[in-house]
Parts: C-alpha cells; structure tokens; sequence
C-alpha cells in the first residue's frame, strides 16, 4: 500500500519539477513515470540494503539508463527525461538536518548527516556517470559498425 | 568574382547561426559537449567548409571555421543560465533538419530568433506546477495532508519571490539564499499560525524548488564526456547554490533556537 502512495506521489512531484524546468509538453509524462520508478527503486533498495547512499545510488542508475534509453527512442536530449527524475533524489533533507544539527551544536551529529548528504550527492554522480557512459560506449560501437 | 564574395558572405552567416543555435542551448541549461556537438554539426553540413571547432564552456563559446584557406572564427559570452529544457529539444530538432535539408541560411537563422522566443509555459504554471511538486516531495517525506498545503503555499510564494529577484539579475547565490531563507521563515510562521505540523518536513519540501538538480547532472555529464573545464565550473555552480541554500536555512534556524521569532 504504502508502495503504491510512493508512486503516485514520486509521480505528480516528478511531473512537477519538469514543467519547472520547462521541458516539452509531450514528454511530461514519460519523464514522470522515470522519476517515479527511480523513486521506488530508491525506496526499495533503501530499505532492503538499509542505507540511503545504496538506494540513492541504484535509484540514480535507474533514472540514468531509463532516461537515456527514452531519449534514444523519442529522438530528444537525454537531460529532459534525466533532469526531473534526479531532483528528486538530491539530499535536500540531508542538508537540512545537517543544518539543523550545525545550530544546535551537536557537531557528532552535523558530521554524521553531513557525510551521508555528501555521499548521497557522490551517489547521484557516480549513478549519472555509469549510465552516460555506458550510453556512450554503445553509441561507439554502433559507429564502428 | 560576385559569386565567390556571396559564398563568403554566406560562410560568414553560417558561422552566426552556429553561434546563436548554441547560444540559445547554453543559456538553457545544456551541457557543453551536446552543444559543441551541435555547433560542429551545423558548420559542417555546408559544402567549402572543411574545418569547423567550438569550444564551449558553461560561460562563453568559441567557434572557429575554415572557408577557402581562410580562418573566421566568433566569440560569445554566455551571462546568465535559466532552465529551459524545451529550447534545447527544439535547438535539437532544428539542427537536425538544418544538417538534413537545403534549408537557406536566412531561413535558418529566422527559425532560431522564432525559437529563442518561445515561452512553453507561462511564469504561472511554471510556479503553480513547481510548488505542486514540493507539496507532493512533502508527502513523500511523510507530512501529513495540512503538511502539503503549507509546503505548497511557502513553495508558491518562494518561488513568485526567486523570479522577481532574478529579474535584477543578481548572483545565483542570492536568489538562493534569498530563496531559502524566506522558505525557512514562512514555515515558521506556517507552523506558528497552525496550517502544518512538521516544520521540517515542510522547510525539505519547500527548499526542493531551489536545489541545483540540472547543475549536478550537467556537471557530471560534462565530466564524462571529458569536459573537465565545464564539469568543474558547473560542479562549483552545484556546491555554491548547495552552501546558499544551507546558510539561509541555517541563519533562519539560528535566530529560531536562540528563541528571537
């Protein structure tokens, strides 16, 4: 159930943070069901591996090759279905509660949720840098060919 | 004699569509590699050009084309960076049927000013749909349903407030300072006056409209791609709107706790 509320949620969020971003109105859609199947991959993989970073990171590659793999098909830039689906992911809460933890000078704290917001921030690279890579290498073999 | 001087002319105005095509991607937020692309793309597809580089960094575009032995090259510098990931697909599609088709020069670049005018959504909707999808970030966080109106009414006016800042045409770091400060205390205020519950789940849901996501994946694209120039301003870009957002928040939290609102 609570799954299901995810998905709806990750959804309309996702869809909202395209049209912020101003992306074509006939990929409005696509791009949010990337960004709500990311969100559940990291909602998932969050729970089972027991670690944001993990889930941040499995989620980040999910965005990634399903945003590039739609661009190819659609014949756009990969940035319009990627961009909406990764800002989801971005450790707003992680800075907050680093924040939060920095003004009530509990600084065991503050390094605690610091380091986990910069490596969910590293997370989101590393996933953006896998499945751009890939995309390119296989874009490199079709030329060869 | 006349006809090789058209020729020239016609060079000339091939090097200024480039220029303007990759302009316009750059200025809406596409990473530099797909725009050099693009740029060498267009200069190439005429006949009499042999040679044709850009090199573009986040901040200004190079491009340089050889015509007949002769070397002309164009400069640009790129001010301010607003997302609009719609002018990249269209700059795109242009491109494509550019390359693909006869299509004149003039007619070339009259299609591109058409492009670079182009408004796919109102400030409105843009505003209305940001702060849904901050409401709806909320409820992900698990807020309750008054969670989500207060997230989305401090989201609509955070957002109202950062594009009337951005019209004076500040530093990033400003607006998103600015931006996130404001968050911070409307929450307060929301929470005070009874409209949420979760200060801090409605403080995460609002900060979300601010929070570079095209920077960090632009930045890591570029990098990727070899980039290494454009990676590292564009990370640089990421971390200071990350530290704005931070500092307001922070500086709202401080004068909270010491009990001054």
């Amino acid at each position: 159930m609570s799954i299901i509320k995810q998905l709806i949620f990750s959804l309309l969020s996702t869809i909202g943070f395209a049209v912020l971003f101003s992306i074509p109105k006939d990929s409005i859609f696509k791009s949010g069901v990337v960004g709500a199947i990311g969100w559940i991959g990291f909602y998932i993989s969050s729970i089972y591996l027991k670690s944001n970073i993990a889930g941040t990171f499995f989620a980040a590659i999910t965005v990634g090759v399903l945003g590039e793999l739609l661009a190819r098909y659609y014949k756009k830039p990969a940035t319009v279905y990627i961009v909406p689906g990764i800002v989801p992911l971005v450790p707003g809460a992680g800075m907050y509660y680093t924040m939060l933890a920095l003004v009530e000078n509990d600084f065991f704290l503050a390094a605690n949720k610091g380091t986990e917001t910069f490596f969910i921030a590293a997370a989101i690279s590393i996933g953006v840098i896998i499945s751009t890579s890939l995309s390119k290498s296989i874009k490199r073999v079709k030329y060869k060919n | 004699m006349d006809l090789n001087d058209n020729n020239r002319k016609e060079a000339k105005q091939l090097l200024l569509l480039a220029t303007l095509a990759g302009k316009i991607m750059l200025k809406n937020g596409a990473e530099t590699y797909r725009v050099e692309d693009t740029i060498e793309r267009i200069c190439k597809s005429r006949k009499n050009i042999k040679y044709a580089d850009a090199f573009v960094t986040p901040t200004g575009i190079f491009i340089s084309l050889e015509y007949k032995g002769e070397m002309m090259t164009y400069l640009v510098r790129v001010k301010s960076i607003k997302i609009d990931l719609n002018k990249i697909n269209l700059v795109n599609d242009f491109s494509r049927e550019f390359v693909g088709s006869n299509m004149s020069i003039g007619k070339g670049l009259e299609k591109l000013k058409k492009i670079n005018k182009i408004k796919n959504y109102n400030i409105l909707t843009k505003t209305l749909f940001g702060s849904l999808a901050c409401a709806f970030f909320s409820l992900l966080f698990g807020g309750t349903f008054f969670d989500f109106i207060a997230s989305y009414l401090v989201s609509f006016v955070v957002l109202t407030t950062v594009n009337q800042i951005s019209k004076y045409k500040m530093t990033f770091f400003i607006n998103n300072f600015i931006g996130a400060t404001l968050a911070s205390v409307l929450s307060l205020l929301a929470v005070k006056i009874g409209i949420g519950k979760n200060m801090d789940i409605i403080i995460i849901g609002s900060i979300m409209s601010l929070v570079p996501g095209v920077a960090i994946a632009n930045a890591m694209r570029d990098t990727i791609s070899g980039d290494f120039l454009s990676g590292l301003s564009r990370g640089m870009e990421a971390v200071f709107s990350a530290l704005a957002i931070a500092f307001g928040v922070g500086l709202v939290l401080n004068v909270y706790f010491k009990g001054l609102i």
